[in-house]
């Protein structure tokens, strides 16, 4: 892990990388949405609204799966100071909460017809909403230093924040077991499925896309901000031989 | 069947779902990638000038 903490070693895997992640996904995502909305036979008791299934399960994982990254990222800054730990782990926060507001609105849209309300302030819904503003607030934490944005590396309470954050993944997880909830129990766990065969394929084509397409997001975000660090880098270089 | 869902609008939900992830996936990519490829340049010229 170490090797690749240089940047310049990360950018020779992630410049030839960044356009397969973004061509798979796209191409997973069109196969999987495709099956899921014409392939794939409507639910016997949803009826089509059980569509939603395959762009609402990955974003809801990826938001929380974003999160787990990025508080992985905010431990390795914190314990051996990874140049790229802190680069990653700004640039996982955008698509993390872009999931997660994904998540939180095709549920809803998902709830109406499903419920008949398109909110309700159960464990679910609500400690992801949390997830959404804990994003927010580390975009704002990281975004609001200088000293951050321009160097790449989180500051001390920065990677705290994102490693308090992560005792909200298990919450999410847990919720629908913990609290009584309109949202269903968990659907697929290790054990198995409840979900039958005929409808659950293209969800792992939606759910492979997406991942691919989160990460081909986080290497370009990744690239942006190694780029700018050298820019300012440089600019500071022929100021000081100016001098 | 006692519960199910029915009703010509159950599209309506789904194309909204699925329009609403498309529409802002796109966006984020598509700044992301533009994002980078002007980071890149600049780079890549600033590199070339002291050459």
């Amino acid at each position: 892990m170490h090797a690749y903490a240089n940047p310049t070693r990360f950018l020779a895997i992630a410049r030839p990388l960044t356009p397969w992640l973004l061509g798979l996904g796209l191409l997973l995502v069109l196969a999987g949405g495709l099956a899921g909305l014409a392939l794939v036979p409507g639910d016997y008791k949803q009826g089509e609204t059980a569509r939603i299934l395959y762009v609402h399960v990955p974003s809801a994982w990826l938001g929380m799966g974003g999160w787990t990254s990025l508080a992985i990222a905010g431990l390795v800054q914190l314990v051996w100071r990874h140049p790229l730990a802190g680069i990653a782990a700004r640039a996982i926060a955008v698509p993390g909460m872009l999931f997660t507001a994904l998540c939180l609105a095709t549920g809803s849209i998902w709830g109406k017809p499903t419920w008949g309300t398109w909110w309700e302030w159960d464990g679910r819904m609500t400690s992801m909403l949390v997830l959404l503003f804990l994003y927010a607030g580390f975009i704002a934490l990281t975004n609001g230093d200088d000293a951050q944005r321009q160097g790449g590396a989180l500051s001390r309470g920065a990677a705290i924040y994102a490693l308090v954050g992560a005792i909200n993944i298990p919450i999410i997880n847990r919720s629908v077991i913990w609290w009584n909830s309109l949202h269903q129990g968990p659907s697929i766990t290790l054990g198995g499925s409840s979900i039958d065969g005929a409808l659950l394929w293209p969800l792992g084509l939606t759910l492979a896309g997406f991942s691919l397409l989160f990460g081909a997001i986080v290497l370009m975000r990744m690239r942006r901000i190694i780029a700018d660090n050298r820019v300012a880098a440089r600019l500071r270089r022929l100021a000081d031989e100016e001098e | 069947m006692a519960g199910v869902i029915s009703g010509g609008d159950q599209w309506a939900y789904v194309a909204a779902a699925y329009g609403l992830t498309v529409a802002l996936t796109a966006a984020v990519l598509w700044s992301s990638w533009r994002a980078m490829v002007r980071a890149e340049k600049r780079s890549h010229a600033l590199r070339k000038d002291r050459r």
